[in-house]
């Protein structure tokens, strides 16, 4: 295997991706944080079976579980991904793509830098939020662009660019966690010319697996349907399971290597259903539904409620009540006034019975992100500074 | 705050009403969110409050924000204000 590539700042890193990926050799690619928090990375080269050692590459996952995995892939198999994805989401008028995400993270990776590689479009690199003004600017020049992003990046796009008009984005795509259905109006206003998607996938997936337009469903679960050469099967406990061409085909992780076999469905933590319209909708992960005085409780169902009322941040973390029965909290960002939140327990007390609603709700300044700019739930839960502004008495 | 301002806010609080619903003579059946699990979260925030411990009797005899004035009164804390 070649190196571990380190993402420091995406301009830097560029020159040496391209390099790596027209070698034959296998190079891992990575952000310098999660590199930090993963020593075992140093051993891969070592832990690489011969066969694997060319015409793959390594990215980092944390997943929800907040233990890093690494996802190897075939070069050639993403290269066919970006290829389809360029055909289902009608990306010919597509001149440039603008990044906002670390290029480590899958969906940067193969959506934006892949699909510009292969599809010979201009990348435009921008830090994201972390320089909102530098961001700003790419927008405002944007020609026929598109821009990927995450779920959590609406609030923060609302809160500095809310009132502008950004015209020259034509591609709106997002994925990494729940689809801002709720704010597509806004969204449309940021972007007026937009075609704009649901993206649904993950790390395993390297990174797709299925596709929604946003008129085409009026629920944020609503993923669409699978991509071509992807198949979707729910299974006994409602589990999503896939089988797809372009996916990883080996994982490495502190406690070794492991092939993925060619007929082998993966599940990737998803609950899931097939609609009648062969729309498949997400029902949480796992580890987000749960029983709570005997009711059945979907944290992103929740979620969609409180999307429904606050356009700010929103992170949640899992809590026991004094009874022993699961919960969770509520964390929003910045602190919202007394009349959001007034809206916001209204909201919760017409949409969901008590047990649904949270322990407490709390607030911050900021909360904790992912270089992914997704909400990182175990950082929010260690994090100090949080504020109670409501709680049952339970 | 009075002691009447302190059972509204309580009472807004537990049932996520609206305070331009709160009345002295709401009933439990007008409010959908007063079920048993509210009524265990009101008892704890009466304790909070005002320092008593319902009963259990007392708890399940409640029919409305009345009753649990009366309860309050006669321990001594006084609505007269």
């Amino acid at each position: 295997m070649g190196e571990v590539l380190v993402e420091r700042c995406p301009e830097e890193s560029l020159a040496d991706l391209e390099r790596h990926w027209a070698s034959a050799q296998t190079f891992a690619y990575i952000h310098e944080k999660s590199a930090a928090a993963a020593p075992w990375l140093r051993g891969i080269p070592e832990q690489l079976p011969p066969s694997y050692r060319a015409d793959h590459f390594c990215l980092l996952t944390s997943g929800t579980t907040g233990a890093p995995k690494l996802v190897i892939g075939c070069k050639q198999n993403s290269e066919e991904l970006a290829r389809v994805l360029h055909r289902a989401q009608d990306s010919e008028p597509v001149r440039e793509t603008i990044v906002s995400l670390p290029l480590t993270y899958c969906y940067a990776f193969v959506n934006q830098w892949l699909w510009s590689r292969v599809m010979h479009r201009k990348l435009v690199l921008t830090p994201g939020f972390a320089k909102p003004e530098l961001f700003r600017h790419a927008l405002r020049r944007a020609n026929d662009a598109m821009l990927c992003l995450v779920g959590p990046q609406v609030a923060l796009l609302r809160n500095m660019f809310g009132g502008e008009r950004f015209p020259g984005v034509i591609r709106l795509h997002f994925a990494g966690g729940r689809f801002p259905q709720e704010q597509l109006p806004a969204l449309r206003e940021l972007f007026p010319n937009a075609a704009i998607f649901n993206n649904y996938g993950c790390a395993e997936a390297l990174p797709r697996l299925t596709l929604r337009r946003s008129e085409d469903g009026d629920l944020a679960s609503d993923i669409g349907c699978p991509l071509p050469g992807v198949q979707l099967k729910s299974g006994e406990a409602g589990e999503l399971l896939f089988l797809s061409q372009y996916r990883c085909v080996a994982q490495l992780d502190s406690h070794g290597f492991r092939p993925i076999a060619p007929d082998e469905w993966i599940p990737n933590g998803d609950l899931v259903r097939e609609g009648s319209d062969g729309h498949w909708h997400l029902l949480g992960r796992a580890g987000e539904v749960f029983k709570r005085y005997g009711e059945k409780i979907a944290l992103p169902q929740v979620l969609s409620t409180v999307n429904g009322q606050w356009h700010g941040q929103v992170g949640c973390y899992r809590e026991k009540d004094g009874a022993g029965e699961d919960g969770y909290v509520l964390v929003l960002s910045p602190q919202p006034t007394s009349e959001n939140l007034r809206g916001l327990l209204q909201a919760f007390r017409s949409s969901h019975p008590r047990s649904h609603w949270p322990l407490r709700i709390e607030c911050a300044a900021v909360l904790p992100l992912h270089p992914n700019g997704k909400v990182d739930s175990l950082a929010v839960q260690s994090m100090g500074n949080r504020s109670q502004l409501w709680r049952q008495r339970i | 705050m009075t002691n009447t301002e302190k059972l509204k806010d309580l009472v807004v609080d537990v049932f996520l009403i609206d305070p331009k619903e709160f009345r002295v003579d709401l009933k439990r059946e007008e409010i959908e969110t007063w079920d048993s699990l509210g009524v265990v979260s009101l008892a704890v925030g009466v304790q909070e409050t005002f320092g008593h411990h319902f009963t259990q009797d007392e708890a399940m005899g409640i029919a409305g924000v009345r009753d649990i004035i009366k309860i309050l009164e006669a321990r001594g804390i006084s609505f007269d204000e």
